[in-house]
């Protein structure tokens, strides 16, 4: 399945990932000309990008938690309970403002602590659902989803309820340009090295755990893999990168409502994903960019409804012609040049 | 709590529990005989809800005939969703299907909502007013509305009819064969594609006879079916996947506990009780309450 790439296949693939970086590095300082072609101008081009490597690190956790052939109905709920443990740590706590650069580190901090507690409760949701296959699992996952928008809306003394609470932004600038800015830099920084971590996760002896479970998990236990233990990693990776977006998402946003566990905000992975293909690094990335630039290039032309309907027909296209993903045409275009060498 | 609502919470969770019954039974149907589970079962309700209100305000029809048209009609709606966007994703394995059935929801949702916004008659929140609107049934020592008791009633005859089907004819009997072994029923020369069809259609069908809770001036939005049909099929996965049996205990339990929970703890609490209880009995018994033992 997994091709070894030798010295002379990596290029190409090395070559394509540096000139998306550049590309990704220089988009904030695009002159204006170039952007009024866009759909999106100024500081919303960036709002819409930020949301979207957002969106691609939270459906690349997703990706590796099905990876691990485990699949998820609920990762909303890992979203929200990085949003919330980060910003409730910030707002209760109150540490002293650490600015870099203008850049608030102690949010840094919180974030990557939201990551960590979101993992602490992903192997908790993990060991209810050690025993369940499939739609059970589904099913539970999409339950805890639930059950923690309640509690999050009930506990209104802290959380703030329906009304939900402010957040502090990443960085602290007086003008909404250079905030944009500087959080765009930092979020891409952050999904650059999920995209990296997943893709060594994937790489390791874990992935080949992973993948053994997904493919039989019988077999997989005889031949000595402690599924319980790579199963409940699996759910800890991915929760904690789950929490990670979350929190950058609602810090960049600046206010957070309990709508973060919405079932939109669950099924969107999904539909991103299975557009990219599954079980790859590349996929989840593909789908996001390619699905969330119709989404909201399709609204920005004053489609209110109708952008939906038309997502809706093309997704069933998609996967009536295309079940295994969009990546499914780029593989074929791959090996079809390599067998020309 | 007073002791004396415990009665009307019973009642109101029998009530509540139809709908459940009604679309769990369907979701059943179809994953029985074709293994497909279909997320946009409570699309297809709001779509039946909509062709009833559409019928009733065009044709000033009444609202209970409009309600059977719409059964008959969303029977052939079911033949088509399957035939069109089912059908060829089959065997290609269950993240498609989610992913299908997420497509249909935006599809139907979005284009009912077109719809809506040019014609004059609908508001942000339609009601359809059943005749017996103001009926009601005294019973001693509480009163029900005849609307409520009507769609019980036609609960537990539709639930009986599809035992008889199930059991007495021979497409039933193929039916029930063909879900427990598809192979073996294709070679007794039982043409599976068209059980398939009729399983969706009937299955669409009973997401429409669901649809009957809105009769009686119960707001709704072309919004109102996505959290139904998912608490429909937790109320499968709790009764046991293909167990009709399990559909209709778990549809009851939940019903029942949905609204103790929104009598003790407040009306938010609603949703998560039932699936509290899903998770519970899911570690208790990860095959659900009815569902056989895997293999």
């Amino acid at each position: 399945m997994k091709r070894r790439d030798n010295g002379m296949e990596i290029n190409p693939k090395l070559a394509a990932v540096s000139a998306i970086l550049l590309t990704a590095l220089a988009i904030p300082y695009l002159p204006v000309t170039v952007t009024q072609l866009l759909p999106f101008k100024g500081a919303s081009l960036l709002g819409f990008l930020i949301l979207m490597y957002v969106f691609i690190m939270f459906a690349s956790a997703w990706n590796l938690l099905t990876y691990s052939g485990q699949g998820s109905l609920g990762h909303a709920a890992f979203l929200g309970i990085g949003a919330y443990t980060s910003a409730i740590t910030l707002r209760y706590l109150k540490p002293e403002p650490l600015l870099f650069n203008s850049i608030n580190l102690e949010v840094i901090l919180t974030v990557l602590a939201g990551g960590l507690a979101t993992s602490i409760v992903g192997v908790f949701i993990g060991l209810t659902c050690v025993r369940l296959r499939e739609w059970f699992l589904g099913m539970v996952t999409f339950g805890f989803a639930v059950i923690i928008h309640t509690i999050t809306t009930e506990l209104s003394d802290v959380t703030g309820g329906h009304d939900g609470l402010p957040t502090k932004h990443l960085v602290t600038a007086t003008d909404f340009l250079s905030r944009y800015r500087m959080e765009y830099y930092i979020i891409l920084v952050f999904t650059v090295a999920v995209i990296y971590l997943i893709h060594r996760i994937l790489e390791s002896e874990l992935g080949l755990a992973f993948e053994a479970i997904r493919e039989n998990e019988l077999e997989a236990k005889v031949m000595g893999i402690n599924t319980v233990k790579y199963k409940l990693i699996g759910f800890a990776l991915s929760a904690f990168f789950s929490g990670i977006a979350g929190s950058l998402m609602y810090h960049h946003v600046g206010y957070l409502t309990p709508e973060v566990f919405s079932i939109e905000n669950s099924f969107k992975p999904i539909i991103y994903c299975i557009v990219g293909g599954l079980f790859t690094v590349e996929g989840p990335i593909l789908g996001t960019v390619i699905i969330s630039t119709l989404w909201d290039g399709l609204k920005s032309l004053g489609l209110t409804h109708e952008h939906l309907v038309i997502i809706g027909l093309l997704l069933i296209i998609t996967v009536i012609f295309l079940p295994d993903g969009l990546i499914s045409i780029l593989r074929r275009t791959w090996t079809r040049s390599d067998a020309k060498v | 709590m007073d002791l004396a609502v415990l009665p009307e919470i019973l009642f109101w969770g029998l009530y509540a529990g139809c709908i459940y019954i009604l679309l769990a039974i369907g979701l059943n149907l179809i994953f029985g005989v074709m293994r497909v589970v279909n997320f946009a079962h409570g699309e297809l309700m709001v779509l039946a809800i909509y062709i009833t209100f559409f019928l009733h305000n065009i044709l000033d029809l009444d609202p209970y005939l409009a309600f059977a048209l719409s059964i008959l009609l969303m029977f052939f709606v079911g033949i088509v969703v399957e035939r069109l966007c089912f059908r060829p994703i089959m065997g290609t394995g269950k993240l498609n299907e989610i992913f299908m059935s997420l497509a249909l929801i935006y599809l139907i949702q979005n284009s009912i909502f077109i719809t809506c916004s040019n014609v004059d008659f609908c508001n942000d929140l339609n009601r359809i007013r059943s005749p017996l609107g103001y009926e009601k049934i005294s019973f001693g020592f509480m009163e029900l509305a005849a609307d409520h008791i009507i769609i019980i009633c036609v609960t537990i005859t539709l639930v009986l009819m599809l035992y008889l089907f199930m059991k007495k004819t021979s497409t039933g009997k193929a039916m029930r064969a063909t879900s427990q072994n598809r192979e073996v029923a294709m070679l007794a020369g039982i043409n599976v594609e068209r059980i398939d069809m009729l399983a969706f259609g009937l299955g669409s069908s009973f997401a429409a006879a669901a649809s009957l809770f809105w009769i009686s001036e119960i707001p709704f939005t072309p919004y109102s079916g996505s959290i139904n049909a998912i608490k429909a099929f937790a109320v499968i996965i709790l009764g046991g996947l293909g167990s009709i049996s399990g559909a209709i205990a778990g549809g009851l339990i939940y019903g029942v506990a949905e609204n103790l929970a929104a009598c003790l703890f407040g009306g938010g609490w609603k949703h998560a009780t039932s699936f509290i209880i899903l998770i519970i009995v899911l570690i208790i018994r990860p095959t659900g309450l009815f569902g056989e033992k895997e293999g």
